[in-house]
């Protein structure tokens, strides 16, 4: 191996016992291996996805009896379980909407700051920038006890003073969303800046204003970054969990992890692993599905944060 | 254009005001609350200065919690770099590879809970993996026991997790111009040693970026041990238990009087050691930028 390193430059070595020893474990031994390893990892994803759907509709017995087997029959009674029983409908439409409105609130704010940020020049927009990635470093633990009380006690506020009723949801998508800011605004603030400012520099000429600017021509360029950081958000807000179980106590208004989880808690009363398999599809099935359909776009989006 | 420029303040502040007022000033409360002993709410809180700190850190449970942090960051991150790495020495000239690397990063997009809840079965008692091992004749291995358990969660943890890091690191090898590693090939370098003298140090600033968000994001793993010690009666083992696992259990205490000046207190150590530990990592990691 170290002889590579000594020889002189544009000088191929001769071919000695050693170079073909080394030849032989560095260009065909040692990467075939590694090759064979990557597609066993590959098989063993793929493998295990479709195990979880073979189980989501084997019978209880035929699992416990097989893990490997095929099911004897189609238990689709699986599925209407963990969608009544265990509460998925109404965790799946709980989730929806706090994917949604999180993302309206999150995208609404860091779109136009990260474009802001990206225009101004002067110290301060620098030092807000800096400011954002602060958050970024910031666990979600540290603000939990705040989170936790703020949002009982504006709960029972409302609910004494104002509107006579609160829904704890309210708390968890607002307190998602200052949480999920620092990051969009960071990477987003990182595109912007890419984007030549000529783009509207003629339209600033014209007497456009800046919202007209952003609006008609920065906007459309942004599409596709604005689309993939909206998606990854999206992900991370369908899958929390921690958020949840402190700001929601009630289990029937919790979002599908926490009902997942919550089934899986009272397995050991039910035994029913057919219906918590059924319940990890529903949990994970939409999650793949946006996958298959703009995974291009996810993978995208993961590396631009990293990169910048 | 300064006009302009005054216009742009419309855009920035109401971002500025939500991170500020949900997110730095809860921190901020959050510290003030971890000086207090308190139960909540209807009760009345007193000044106690440090000793919600003195109690973690002389609590066996916290420590030990902070112990299995410490390793699962460490060992987590070396199993997960050392596949990463092996997976950027072959991958790049690998058919299939956009395949490949949409496989392996889609644990990471899976919620946890979910992986958890599959994987465990699969290493329930009377599972998958111990009917496989039986084959071979290897005895059944109490896997989700407490002896064994952590093991499972790291292991786990960086089969979901490499896949990012495979991605991230992928992207920056995309980077590298191909007539490097040909002219490397034509001076009779072998594709490992490419690895080592190419592939490695060009990629170098890409993985110190990696290495600071593997310890952000292990300091903070909370899903996958919940979902892998679930079906124990007794709640998580000490074995198991992440700094942020032991911030949900004494949240959860079961008095039913949570103490929140020590649940804030715990996360007010997490922030301090992912400072401490992001510091750590870009120090370790800090070379000269290698420029072409």
């Amino acid at each position: 191996m170290t002889s590579a390193s000594t020889h002189t430059p544009w000088h191929r070595p001769p071919e000695t016992v050693w170079r073909k020893t080394a030849r032989f474990f560095g260009d065909i031994l040692v990467p075939n291996l590694i090759k064979i390893c990557v597609w066993a990892w590959v098989a063993f994803n793929l493998g295990l996805l479709l195990w979880v759907l073979m189980t989501s509709v084997k019978s209880t017995r035929d699992i416990l009896l097989g893990p490997f087997a095929l099911p004897s029959h189609i238990e689709w009674s699986n599925y209407a379980t963990a969608w009544d029983t265990a509460g998925f409908g109404q965790a799946t439409l709980t989730t929806l909407v706090f994917v949604f409105s999180s993302l309206v609130i999150v995208m609404g704010i860091s779109v136009p700051a990260a474009y802001g940020l990206a225009r101004r020049t002067d110290r301060a927009a620098s030092a807000l920038t800096a400011y954002f990635a602060m958050g970024l470093a910031l666990p979600m633990q540290t603000v939990l006890i705040p989170y936790f009380v703020v949002n009982t006690s504006v709960g029972q506020f409302m609910i004494d003073w104002v509107t006579g009723a609160w829904d704890p949801r309210i708390g968890l998508v607002v307190f998602y969303s200052a949480t999920a800011t620092p990051w969009t605004v960071f990477v987003l603030t990182a595109f912007f800046r890419s984007l030549p400012a000529s783009l509207e520099e003629a339209a600033q000429l014209d007497g456009a204003s800046p919202w007209l600017t952003f609006r008609k021509i920065m906007l459309p360029v942004a599409r596709g970054p604005v689309t993939t950081i909206a998606i990854i958000t999206g992900i991370g807000a369908w899958n929390e969990t921690l958020l949840v179980l402190f700001l929601v106590p009630d289990g029937a208004q919790r979002t599908l992890p926490a009902a997942l989880l919550n089934m899986y808690y009272g397995l050991q009363y039910t035994s029913n692993w057919g219906a918590l398999f059924a319940g990890v599809v529903l949990l994970v099935g939409p999650i793949v599905a946006v996958f298959l359909w703009l995974g291009r776009r996810v993978i995208e989006g993961a590396t631009l944060g990293a990169n910048k | 254009m300064s006009s302009a420029k005054r216009g742009l303040r419309a855009f920035i502040w109401p971002a500025v005001l939500v991170y500020t007022i949900l997110f730095v000033v809860p921190a901020i409360y959050g510290a003030g609350v971890s000086l207090f002993d308190w139960n909540g709410l209807g009760t009345t809180a007193k000044f106690t200065g440090i000793d919600n700190y003195v109690f973690i850190l002389t609590d066996d449970a916290f420590r030990q919690s902070f112990v299995n942090t410490i390793v699962l960051a460490v060992v987590g991150g070396v199993l997960v770099f050392l596949v990463a790495f092996c997976c950027m020495a072959v991958l790049r000239q690998m058919k299939g590879r956009g395949f490949i690397r949409s496989v392996v990063y889609l644990p990471n997009i899976i919620s946890p809970i979910a992986i958890g809840a599959a994987l465990s079965f699969g290493l329930d008692s009377r599972g998958a993996l111990n009917q496989v091992l039986s084959w071979i004749g290897i005895p059944p291995q109490s896997w989700l026991g407490p002896d064994l358990v952590f093991r499972c969660i790291i292991a786990g943890l960086a089969w979901s997790a490499a896949g990012f890091y495979v991605i991230l690191l992928m992207s920056a090898v995309d980077g590298i111009p191909e007539d490097l590693y040909e002219a490397a090939s034509l001076e009779g370098v072998t594709k490992l040693q490419a690895f080592r003298m190419i592939t490695f140090p060009l990629s170098w600033d890409v993985f110190a970026t990696c290495a600071v968000l593997w310890v952000i994001g292990s300091l903070k793993v909370f899903e996958i041990v919940l979902a892998f010690t679930g079906s124990a009666n007794s709640g998580v083992p000490l074995s198991a238990r992440t700094v942020a696992i032991q911030q949900y259990m004494s949240f959860n205490d079961p008095s039913g009087l949570p103490r929140l000046g020590v649940v804030s207190a715990i996360g007010v150590v997490m922030f301090l050691l992912s400072l401490i530990l992001v510091g750590l990592t870009r120090r370790l990691t800090r070379r000269e930028t290698l420029e072409l």
